[in-house]
């Protein structure tokens, strides 16, 4: 630690989060669908129980926690890249979801949303 | 957010030269054993969080807590990796600022209860104001950043709310100290942190401006040339537009066509085109423009190959000779020799002469007079007082301001490279550790190496062979010996009153009086006025004082006719009182009678010749010789010499012997005040001595001169006829002479041989003889008997 190390700003910080923590953000892909869309997660490693979904106005909001459970007494750390403890992300769609339904499907580490619109008038 | 959470338990992490900041990501490379394992417990955690706290001293290894300052930064460790066993690279997230309360534990590494550490919210008036005149200060600042800020980062900026926020993320992109830092981090409030990010931008702006400033500054510098040059360029292109031609190239033509027209040796014509096409390609601007060009036109100016023709004619130049100067007939002689084998050899080369003799003897009009005879250029130069051989050489030319020598100065002003060329003064060359100009004049005066003269400015051989050097000296002693041997030396002695009043008749006074514009009959001079003017008026050996005198008169004589007289003005000798006050000069009377231990002796200076009144006395009881008279060396030995003589011939002289036992022997010459020397008052010293040991006086009417050997030989001496005008203007009328002189008496005018009775000897008892009435009664009585 000789030469100053540069600070960078954290162009992704969580600028929501609450104080006296940093929440980490899944990575995500969003497709339109023919009558909705499909919200997708990298959440690997993390159990469902664990994962909570919101959804306000036309945002949609997952947060919860992953926990670090491989780790034992013993155990020293070579490399360190997964992030864990509490994750947030939101996910602001161009329209309103007020009346929309939602499904969660959980496969092989990918946290799957389907939004489902609900045609006016129905 | 309850007290549990705000209090926690953590790791520590001293760093030793930076503070992490809130929000702000951070590279970090760990290698301490204490730091491993801090990292190592964060790790173990999920939440993977520790504090960051900057170390006071950078140079401590193993900080304890009183080395660390007591707040720090929460982080969350994002990424980690080992490259090796003891080194990890890691990437943390700083979170908040806490403050550390307990160090819960050392080893392996710190451990300690930290507290949050929040700002309190402000939303003032102030805040505001601040935090508005920070993004203005900071905008500016990277304005001026070189190289500039990413514009993710501008846009960061303005769009960050939190003045807090802003603050960590500016003092992230300024290189603060760590000291700086820390109390950034430490503020307690967000107006503060403001004002004090507020202090350091605008630091920061004033070493930007200043830098840039600089910048621009150099810049402009560089555009003021390009500017130039290229309306140089432009101008160029104008005048070949117009058909008119550079000037520069203009001057290059010029040069090159006096060149070609000049007759030039191949050497010079060489050297002169090669400089020509080094000049063509240098810029007007550069330094050695202006020196080529300078060299180039002398070059062109010198008269290489250029003479005047001789006018060969000798009864022309005899007449020139003899209507300028009276008498000296040698010189005339020597010239007028030159001229036949001129005629009969054109290629014959110029002698070397020296005019030696006193001032005003005419020395140097007579060079001009050659010249005029001959037909020649004159040219002449002082070289008294010069002491730097590159004055006569010249100057290299890599020597800024370099100049050639006044020689090839003087023959560029002729304009012809046979002049005849006068150097005044040889003997008054001065020398000095700049270098000997009369080792500079051994080659300007060698017929066989002035062929060939190389000036150190021109560097080009110069043919000064054809030149007629005329040197003039008023004595040789000083003339180095080397330098002499190379000329012809024409002596120009002093002048007799003879010489001095037909010089008057002929030359000097019509030449006053033409100058003051009188007719021979408005002012008439009778002999008798010119000769009380040159021998009441005037003593020297030459002919100034006696031309200034006359032409006083002249000029006293015009006042009057300017006033309105008419009748012509005679110059009676009985009127010179009025015209020239009263003369400083009586004609020197013979002493009346010579006490015993008094001789007339003559001698030779540099203005003409003296006579001296030589004088011994014995000093009763003192011993040896004492002399005195700014006597110098070799006078005193011959003085010494004379002593001896007199001594060991004490008996055939009738002198007692007990006189040298019982007193000392002092002799004093006249005029005490200046400097003599020589040996030619051996024969008068020992006169005197004589004169002193018999009680017999000396013949007033007899003055002598002759070196004098200890075995009583009297040897020649020069200057005779100097010595003897000089014993004539002081009523003398009889002198002896070493006899080996007998052949100078020649250079004596008809009238003062005849006048004078000349006593040869050679030996000192004739001296004696001849100059002591009763010494001659004793010695002849020694003989006879």
């Amino acid at each position: 630690m000789r030469e100053k190390p540069k600070q960078v700003p954290a162009f992704f910080g969580p600028a929501s989060a609450a104080r006296g923590e940093t929440r980490w953000q899944p990575s995500a892909d969003v497709y339109r669908t023919s009558n909705g869309w499909l919200l997708k997660f990298d959440l690997a490693g993390v159990r469902l129980e664990d994962v909570n979904v919101q959804l306000q106005g036309c945002r949609v909001t997952v947060s919860g926690v992953r926990r670090d459970w491989t780790a034992e007494q013993g155990f020293s750390h070579y490399m360190m890249e997964i992030s864990y403890s509490r994750f947030e992300r939101t996910i602001e769609l161009p329209c309103d979801l007020a009346n929309a339904r939602m499904a969660l499907e959980y496969q092989e580490g990918i946290l799957l949303i389907r939004v489902t619109e609900e045609e006016e008038g129905r | 957010m309850n007290d549990l959470e705000s209090v926690r338990t953590l790791p520590l992490l001293p760093l030793k030269n930076s503070v992490l900041f809130p929000h702000l990501l951070m590279p970090l490379s760990v290698g301490r054993q204490a730091s491993l394992a801090a990292v190592e417990a964060a790790l173990a955690t999920e939440e993977k969080e520790l504090v960051l706290v900057a170390q006071r001293e950078a140079g401590v290894e193993s900080p304890r807590l009183e080395d660390l300052y007591t707040i720090g930064t929460k982080a969350v460790i994002k990424r980690m990796s080992r490259p090796s066993e003891s080194h990890m690279e890691l990437i943390v997230l700083g979170v908040e600022r806490v403050v550390i309360l307990k160090l819960e534990q050392a080893e392996p590494y710190l451990k300690a209860r930290v507290r949050v550490f929040p700002l309190p919210e402000e939303k003032t008036a102030e805040v505001e104001a601040l935090h508005r005149a920070v993004v203005e200060l900071a905008s500016r600042a990277m304005s001026l950043a070189q190289p500039q800020v990413p514009a993710e980062l501008s846009q960061l900026l303005a769009s960050t709310e939190d003045p807090l926020r802003l603050v960590y993320l500016l003092a992230s992109m300024l290189s603060l100290e760590l000291a700086k830092e820390q109390t950034l981090l430490e503020v307690q409030s967000r107006g503060e942190a403001l004002r004090l990010m507020h202090t350091y931008l605008a630091h920061e702006v004033q070493v930007l401006e200043l830098r840039s400033k600089i910048a621009s500054e150099t810049q402009t510098e560089m555009n003021k040339q390009q500017r130039e040059y290229f309306l140089r360029q432009q101008l160029r292109a104008i005048q070949q537009e117009l058909g008119e031609k550079d000037p520069q190239q203009a001057e290059i033509e010029q040069l090159r066509e006096r060149l070609a027209k000049l007759d030039l040796p191949e050497e010079v014509r060489k050297e002169a085109e090669r400089e020509l096409s080094r000049l063509e390609k240098l810029p007007p601007a550069a330094p050695d423009h202006q020196v080529i060009r300078t060299y180039l036109e002398f070059v062109v100016e010198l008269p290489w190959r250029k003479g005047t023709e001789d006018r060969l004619e000798i009864a022309r130049a005899r007449q020139i000779l003899d209507e300028d100067h009276f008498d000296l007939k040698d010189v005339k002689e020597r010239i007028l020799e030159q001229l036949g084998v001129l005629k009969l050899n054109p290629q014959a080369k110029a002698p070397i002469l020296c005019f030696v003799g006193p001032p005003g003897v005419g020395k140097t009009s007579l060079g001009q007079s050659i010249a005029r005879s001959l037909g020649r250029k004159f040219e002449r130069m002082s070289l008294g007082g010069l002491h730097d051989e590159a004055e006569l050489r010249g100057h290299r030319r890599t020597y800024i301001g370099a100049m050639p020598g006044r020689i090839i100065q003087a023959i560029r002003r002729a304009g012809s490279n046979n002049p005849v060329l006068m150097l005044d003064e040889v003997d008054k060359l001065g020398r000095d550790f700049r270098g000997d100009p009369a080792a500079a004049l051994l080659e300007i005066l060698d017929p066989e190496q002035n062929k060939d003269f190389r000036d150190n400015y021109l560097d080009l051989p110069f043919d000064l062979s054809k030149v007629f050097f005329i040197t003039t000296a008023n004595a040789l002693e000083t003339v180095p010996r080397p330098l002499l041997d190379r000329m012809e030396v024409l002596r120009l002695a002093g002048y007799s009153e003879e010489e001095k009043m037909e010089i008057a008749k002929r030359y000097l006074l019509p030449r006053q009086l033409k100058q003051t514009g009188l007719s021979a009959e408005q002012c008439a001079f009778s002999d008798e006025t010119l000769r009380q003017i040159i021998s009441r008026y005037t003593r020297e050996a030459g002919v100034r004082q006696l031309e200034r005198g006359i032409g006083r008169v002249a000029r006293k004589v015009a006042l009057r006719f300017a006033e309105g007289n008419t009748t012509p003005v005679p110059v009676r000798a009985e009127d010179l009182a009025d015209y020239l006050g009263p003369a400083p000069f009586l004609p020197e009377e013979l002493r009346k009678e010579l006490p015993p231990g008094v001789a007339i002796g003559m001698a030779w200076t540099e203005t003409g010749g003296e006579v001296l009144y030589v004088e011994a006395t014995m000093l009763p009881g003192a011993r040896g010789l004492t002399i005195t008279g700014q006597v110098g060396d070799v006078m005193q030995e011959s003085a010494k010499a004379a002593q001896s003589y007199i001594w060991s011939h004490a008996e055939e002289l009738h002198i007692d012997r007990n006189l040298f036992k019982r007193a000392g022997l002092h002799i004093h010459v006249p005029a005490g005040a200046i400097p003599k020397d020589g040996p030619s008052a051996g024969i008068t010293m020992a006169t005197a001595m004589a004169s002193l040991y018999t009680q017999s006086p000396v013949r007033n009417d007899t003055a002598m001169t002759g070196e004098i050997t200890l075995t009583g030989l009297v040897l020649p001496i020069g200057g005779v006829k100097e010595k003897v005008l000089a014993a004539r203007r002081a009523g003398i009328r009889r002198v002896i002479l070493p006899k080996a002189n007998d052949k100078d008496l020649r250079e004596l005018p008809e009238q003062v041989r005849s006048e004078m009775e000349f006593v040869f000897v050679e030996r000192l008892e004739d001296v004696l003889m001849a100059a002591i009435p009763q010494v001659e009664e004793k010695l002849a009585t020694v003989k006879t008997g």
